[in-house]
């Protein structure tokens, strides 16, 4: 054997771990890609805008969750306080529509900034572990808000039933938000010192602190965010269902959120977010769940395609952290 | 997730502090300037309750099998000296519930009976626990509300131990009628199926293309009042085909996002028949959002809340039929009956009335 040939079972392994990386940083868009072309195939009337306007109108709330999602989790940690958090904006939003749909959306984003806040407080400065710390709040901030507002409150405001249903340019507000906060969160992430530290404190939080990083007012600054983000969901939710249900909005929603973070290639060990890959994600599962309801199948097979989902992402991601 | 790091030079501790402060003081901010929608006119008849029309029994339904204080092998007893323990399955979130528990303790109230509740949040220990609770705490009759109608052997073991009748209410237990517990007292499920499929073949015309809005998989009111449609459907009107049949989990926004999704594949739908009030509402949202008018869709709702009642008013609800969950004066009735030694009903069917356009206007007094 020259000293120049690589062993085969090397060069087999370099080309495996290229192929793995690959698909874990692309098959999200493989996935989006192979759905559209089934959907366009066998799915009546799938090819109109119409269409392609509910579904992206029911993508957006979970999306906007998962953009907060992605940079909590680039930092190493994870949110499951978000579905709460949307409860509290919901209820919020019943609270103080008297004054009107602008200040009610703002008091219940600062709620949600604040419960996020609280959130970080708990995991940077308290030093408990995220998943306990927001477990804590998923729990008590859904029982707040069903104190605030113990029962479903329907909504007749015209501005706030507009903003769920009204449309600029033929694209629903719900959607142009949902792209603005894409834009300004892939911002932060790319051409911020902000962004550039989370994403650090994510890859090697010690190195982060001994390098003299701001590790936990930049966590604080994350979860606050995340929090906020929940809550402009919640809001978006409430205007588009016109109706404060603080007892079911949100339920679940932090799986659905952290599918789209896995799936569209943020590792979970943190120190890395693809915003662009996150969106993809949660369009992917969006999309499963219209394909098996458009063809009416059976919820339980909606269950297992999107863990077959989960598993194919979390199998391709799973030695990320030594990349 | 998190690896543990050095925690603050300050301490956890005060970390801690500055949260509970921050907490109760977000808590407090945001109760104390509140001003929802229309303050000054907020009316009582949101708030549930149980003011409407009282449970009718049903005879015919309703089954010969009597049971007494002697068979069920208690001594008689006067209910108003005893405590009674009512056991909520979900949260108060909902009308059905609101007024359910509402009732019980207008009933307790009236009749001068002490009275303690629990709620177990949709969750089935929990449930089981509270009841062991009650009992703990001192009551000597149970009115329970079981989430699922399985599991109960431990709860009823330790009630036939202390001599504690047990009334079920809304949705049975498994176990033998009189040995187990006293009575059941609900609706009959299967029957608000089939007298939905009678509303939805008499708006229809008995042709169509209708879908289903199930309730949350694995219930017995969505499989009751599915099994009860379709068989009514197929006997009845065979040129209505279901062509649809979708979870949204008794859910407004369940029904709002599943029926989306349905006028995309399928716009020429005719009918839908959604298993409960509140995704029937979501669903009138979703058509609403898409540009139909009320009434291009026939939709058939089941369980008479004052919010979909006032959508056959305005015309996007076709009919509703009733489950009444105001089950007071029933379930106190038939402890008192009971505890006086008579005989009591083992299985008391209530009879449920339907709203259409005919009297939804002047029955709207009754919606809860």
């Amino acid at each position: 054997m020259s000293p120049h040939t690589v062993p085969r079972s090397i060069r087999d392994r370099v080309d495996r771990d290229r192929f793995l990386r690959w698909s874990r940083d692309y098959g999200v868009y493989v996935g989006v890609a192979l759905i559209v072309l089934f959907n366009l195939a066998f799915t009546p009337n799938f090819l109109s805008l119409e269409n392609f306007r509910t579904q992206a109108v029911q993508v957006a709330p979970v999306l906007i969750v998962a953009l907060g999602m992605a940079l909590v989790i680039a930092t190493g940690g994870i949110d499951l306080s978000v579905g709460s958090v949307m409860a509290l904006s919901a209820a919020m939003i019943s609270l103080y529509l008297g004054y009107g749909p602008i200040v009610a959306v703002l008091i219940a984003v600062v709620v949600g900034a604040t419960a996020g806040a609280v959130n970080g407080v708990l995991v940077s400065f308290a030093g408990i572990q995220a998943i306990i710390a927001t477990l804590a709040m998923m729990i008590g901030g859904r029982g707040v808000a069903l104190v605030l507002l113990p029962q479903l409150d329907g909504i007749r405001n015209p501005g706030l039933r507009s903003l769920g249903s009204g449309s600029f340019l033929g694209v629903p507000y719900l959607v142009w938000i949902a792209a603005l906060l894409v834009v300004l969160v892939a911002f932060l992430v790319r051409r911020t010192v902000f962004g550039r530290r989370l994403v650090a404190i994510g890859g090697n939080r010690r190195a982060a602190e001994l390098s003299g990083l701001p590790v936990r007012r930049v966590l604080l600054g994350v979860y606050a965010l995340c929090g906020a983000l929940a809550a402009v969901a919640g809001a978006l939710v409430t205007a588009r269902l016109q109706a404060a249900d603080p007892n079911s909005v949100g339920v679940l929603i932090e799986l659905s959120a952290i599918t789209a973070v896995v799936v569209g290639g943020t590792p979970l060990t943190g120190g890395r977010v693809r915003i662009a890959g996150t969106v993809a994600g949660a369009v992917l599962m969006q999309l499963l769940v219209a394909t098996l309801i458009k063809h009416d199948l059976p919820p339980s097979w909606t269950q297992m395609a999107q863990t077959a989902v989960i598993i194919a992402a979390v199998y391709l991601a799973r030695d990320r952290g030594r990349t | 997730m998190n690896e543990q790091h050095p925690t603050s030079p300050r301490g956890p501790r005060r970390a801690l502090l500055a949260t509970a402060a921050v907490c109760a003081a977000l808590t407090l901010a945001a109760t104390g300037c509140t001003r929802g929608e229309d303050d000054a006119a907020s009316s009582a008849a949101d708030e549930g309750g149980g003011e409407g029309r009282a449970q009718v029994l049903d005879e015919a339904a309703s089954g010969d099998e009597t049971c007494s204080a002697a068979d069920h092998g208690v001594e008689a007893f006067d209910l108003t000296d005893k405590t009674v323990g009512f056991s909520q399955s979900e949260a108060e979130s909902n009308p059905f519930r609101i007024t359910e528990t509402q009732s019980i303790k207008d009933e307790a109230e009236e009749r001068g009976v002490d009275l303690i509740t629990s709620n177990a949040q949709s969750d089935f220990a929990q449930q089981i626990s509270d009841v062991q609770d009650l009992m703990s705490q001192g009551a000597e009759v149970l009115i329970i509300a079981p989430l699922n109608s399985d599991g109960w052997k431990p709860v009823l073991d330790a009630a036939e131990s202390a001599s504690v009748p047990i009334i079920t209410i809304d949705r049975p237990i498994n176990g033998t009628a009189c040995a187990d517990f006293v009575t059941f007292i609900g609706s009959d499920f299967v029957e608000q199926g089939r007298r939905a499929a009678d509303q939805m073949i008499d708006t229809l015309g008995g042709e169509g293309e209708v879908a289903i809005l199930l309730g949350a998989p694995g219930n017995n009111v969505t499989t009751d009042r599915t099994d009860g449609f379709v068989e009514r459907l197929e006997a009845e009107a065979p040129d209505i085909e279901i062509v649809f049949e979708q979870s949204g989990d008794f859910t407004r926004e369940g029904g709002q996002s599943v029926t989306e999704q349905l006028i995309q594949t399928e716009p020429d739908i005719d009918g839908i028949y959604a298993q409960n009030d509140e995704m029937g509402i979501g669903a009138v949202t979703a058509l609403n959002g898409a540009g139909k008018a009320p009434g291009d869709v026939a939709i058939v709702t089941v369980d008479g809340t004052e919010a979909a009642v006032e959508h056959i008013v305005d015309g996007w609800i076709s009919a509703v039929i009733e489950s009444n969950p105001r089950f007071g004066p029933l379930a106190f009735e038939a402890a008192e009956t009971f505890g006086a030694g008579e005989e009591v009903g083992t299985n008391l069917i209530i009879t449920d009335r339907e709203y259409d356009t005919s009297n939804a206007e002047e029955e709207l007094g009754n919606a809860y």
